[in-house]
């Protein structure tokens, strides 16, 4: 069974007075434990569309199912909850908690979750930490990191409430190449050892390499999807 | 989740020193000015209260007026002994009682007059009087004595006359003569507020001299009760009580029993004995409407204050709210609840408003003890009004705690719309860009 279903999914922006057609009729299906690449160049629609799969904002027309839930049939609490529990995120620029310590930042949805015990949580964030290599820094705040030791910390903090799904919003495109690399490298066995699905945009051809599957995406419709080994 | 949500707040706090430092110290300022305020008026309540009930009025008072036409009146309570039976059997949560002469006369010394108005006392029974009187020449105790005086400083001063020296009191009387006595100044005593720049107190026979009235005469028998609070009951009781027992009784009317004499009284259509029963919220209304408006004037001044920190927490939080945005959408997308943000903002507030509050409290307390201790001079000009001769804070935990929690409460609330303007955010903002 699919994990993401697009069909037919459509979004307008109105950009002062202009109306902008982020994405045009957009159909994409992603199976659970999928490692997916969303390729295309700056403006083309790819965080239109991780946005949309991520509840985080609503198509003008066509259906998101993520988890076999329809979001335009979720309240804005449904949403969130669907958010907290199914879906991580991996931001671009890390958006951490500034005020909280690295081992906070990651126990955060936890908290926000609620059901495991203080011990529970601590095991859970530690085991995390230790897998994405910074365990050490647990006390630190984000300030005091490198942006790949932060954006570790947010992988870590996707990954803490074992979702369904994992959405990267160009996860290396503020880190060197070699700091890159080992955040993919990290992601992709997160994915293999847990089977956690995947998704993420690039239009690093390098980062591309690693993806189960490109769907590559210009001027807001899915130009093609294919599988790596079919590139170039 | 709660030790993360308080250091959540309290770092946000620290993150911002400067601005909230400064709105700290607006809340602090705030609340200081209205303990300060609430305490010097609690002093000036409290000492003005006690030397009011004191010198002037009992909790609750059998006085009443003598008629001899219907155009004439005195304040008087003929027969006194007989009321005082009925009134100590009709009130048995009596704590002490006092008689009072009543009286009005013009003190006439070697180099000025003044007119004054006259309380005829029994200082041997008269114990909470010691309490409140403090002298600065002679003793108390010389006011037993037969055509004696006690003045207060500032009339002695006017006078020209201290303890020894004469003075001649002239007392209209109701058949229309005055009357005139010889007193010897016993005693002068600190100035006690308002009520030293018109009342004075002689001897009771002395009083019952000068207007010609025999002994089972007087002003008012005072009844100071075991519970305050019970005073109207008991003037009701009373009033029922002693008509039931054949007197004639005045329909309750709260003034105080000189606006009685010379205004409503004189000009009734009646003549013989009627007794008046009132109680210290009667006689003291004027004393009252001088409490209400300083309050109404410090909640005044509070309530603009409290405006213009309101505007400063609205304009701090949309700063923040616009500073946290990209913040604030990550922990929507994450899956925080919108009741969580709002919860969020909510609680930094209150830390920060209980902390600036409870701060400015303890130092205005702390500023209110140190001037109690430096026992500062208020000028005579503003001593009748404060009742106070030296600026005094009362200082009481309770009313500290309700300022505290009041402009807490307000800061809280003021919080309410940036936070729902930050709980609406949407998710979105975090991932802002389109790529």
């Amino acid at each position: 069974m699919s994990i993401i279903s697009v069909r037919d999914v459509s979004k307008d922006y109105l950009l002062g007075k202009t109306q902008v057609h982020a994405l045009r009729g957009v159909t994409l299906t992603v199976e659970r434990g999928e490692f997916l690449s969303v390729a295309g160049p700056s403006g083309s629609g790819k965080t239109t569309l991780l946005n949309l799969i991520g509840c985080v904002d609503t198509p003008t027309t066509g259906v998101v199912e993520v988890a076999g839930r329809d979001t335009s049939r979720l309240t804005e609490r449904a949403l969130t909850d669907l958010r907290l529990h199914q879906i991580g995120f991996i931001f671009q620029s890390f958006n951490l908690v500034q005020v909280l310590s690295v081992f906070q930042n990651v126990e955060f949805p936890l908290l926000l979750q609620g059901g495991l015990t203080r011990a529970e949580r601590a095991v859970r964030v530690q085991g995390l930490l230790e897998a994405v290599g910074i365990r050490e820094y647990g006390r630190h705040r984000p300030s005091e990191l490198s942006g790949g030791q932060r954006q570790r910390v947010a992988v870590a903090r996707a990954l803490v409430t074992r979702p369904a799904l994992v959405l990267a919003d160009e996860p290396t495109a503020n880190l060197d190449s070699q700091t890159g690399q080992n955040i993919i490298d990290l992601m992709r066995e997160m994915n293999r050892k847990d089977g956690t699905t995947f998704v993420f945009s690039t239009h690093d051809p390098k980062v591309m390499a690693h993806a189960n599957a490109i769907v590559r995406i210009a001027d807001g419709v899915v130009a093609g999807r294919e599988p790596v080994g079919a590139m170039a | 989740m709660l030790l993360v949500d308080l250091q959540v707040a309290a770092r946000n706090l620290t993150r911002h020193t400067r601005r909230n430092l400064f709105l700290g110290a607006a809340l602090a300022a705030v609340t200081g000015l209205m303990v300060l305020l609430g305490a010097l008026t609690a002093g000036i309540e409290g000492s003005m209260m006690e030397s009011a009930t004191t010198l002037l009025t009992g909790d609750v008072n059998v006085g009443g007026f003598f008629k001899i036409t219907s155009g004439s009146a005195a304040p008087l309570v003929s027969g006194y002994p007989r009321v005082l039976a009925v009134t100590r059997a009709t009130v048995p949560d009596l704590d002490y009682y006092t008689i009072r002469g009543r009286g009005w006369a013009k003190a006439v010394s070697d180099s000025a007059s003044m007119d004054l108005v006259l309380g005829g006392v029994d200082i041997a029974h008269e114990p909470a009087v010691r309490r409140v009187l403090q002298p600065v020449a002679g003793t108390l105790d010389e006011l037993a004595r037969p055509n004696t005086m006690l003045l207060f400083q500032g009339q002695a001063e006017r006078l020209k006359v201290g303890v020894g020296d004469v003075v001649t009191l002239s007392a209209p009387t109701e058949r229309g003569v005055n009357n005139t006595v010889d007193v010897r100044i016993a005693v002068v005593v600190k100035n006690v507020g308002i009520m030293s720049a018109f009342s004075a107190f002689i001897q009771a026979d002395t009083l019952r001299g000068l207007y010609s009235l025999s002994p089972d005469a007087t002003g008012a028998i005072h009844l100071f009760l075991k519970d305050r609070e019970q005073a109207n009951l008991v003037a009701a009781r009373l009033r029922e009580e002693l008509q039931r027992q054949g007197w004639r009784v005045m329909e309750p009317d709260p003034q105080p029993y000189y606006m009685k004499l010379f205004q409503t009284v004189p000009s009734e259509d009646w003549t013989g004995q009627k007794l008046d029963i009132t109680t210290w919220e009667d006689e003291l209304g004027q004393f009252k409407q001088f409490i209400w408006g300083v309050k109404v004037f410090t909640g005044l001044l509070v309530f603009v204050l409290m405006v213009v920190i309101v505007i400063g927490i609205l304009n701090t939080l949309a700063i923040a709210i616009r500073e946290r945005t990209r913040e604030i959408g990550t922990l929507r997308a994450i899956g925080m609840q919108r009741r969580k943000v709002l919860w969020l903002f909510m609680l930094e507030t209150l830390l920060l408003g209980l902390g600036g509050c409870a701060f400015g409290a303890l130092a205005a307390s702390a500023l209110a003890a140190g001037l109690n201790a430096a026992a500062i001079g208020v000028p005579e000009a503003v001593q009748l009004f404060l009742s106070q001769e030296h600026l005094t804070f009362k200082l009481g935990f309770g009313a500290a705690a309700t300022d505290v929690l009041l402009l807490t409460l307000v800061t809280v609330a003021a919080s309410l719309a940036p936070a729902l303007r930050a709980a609406r955010l949407k998710p979105i903002t975090a991932m802002h860009h389109i790529g």
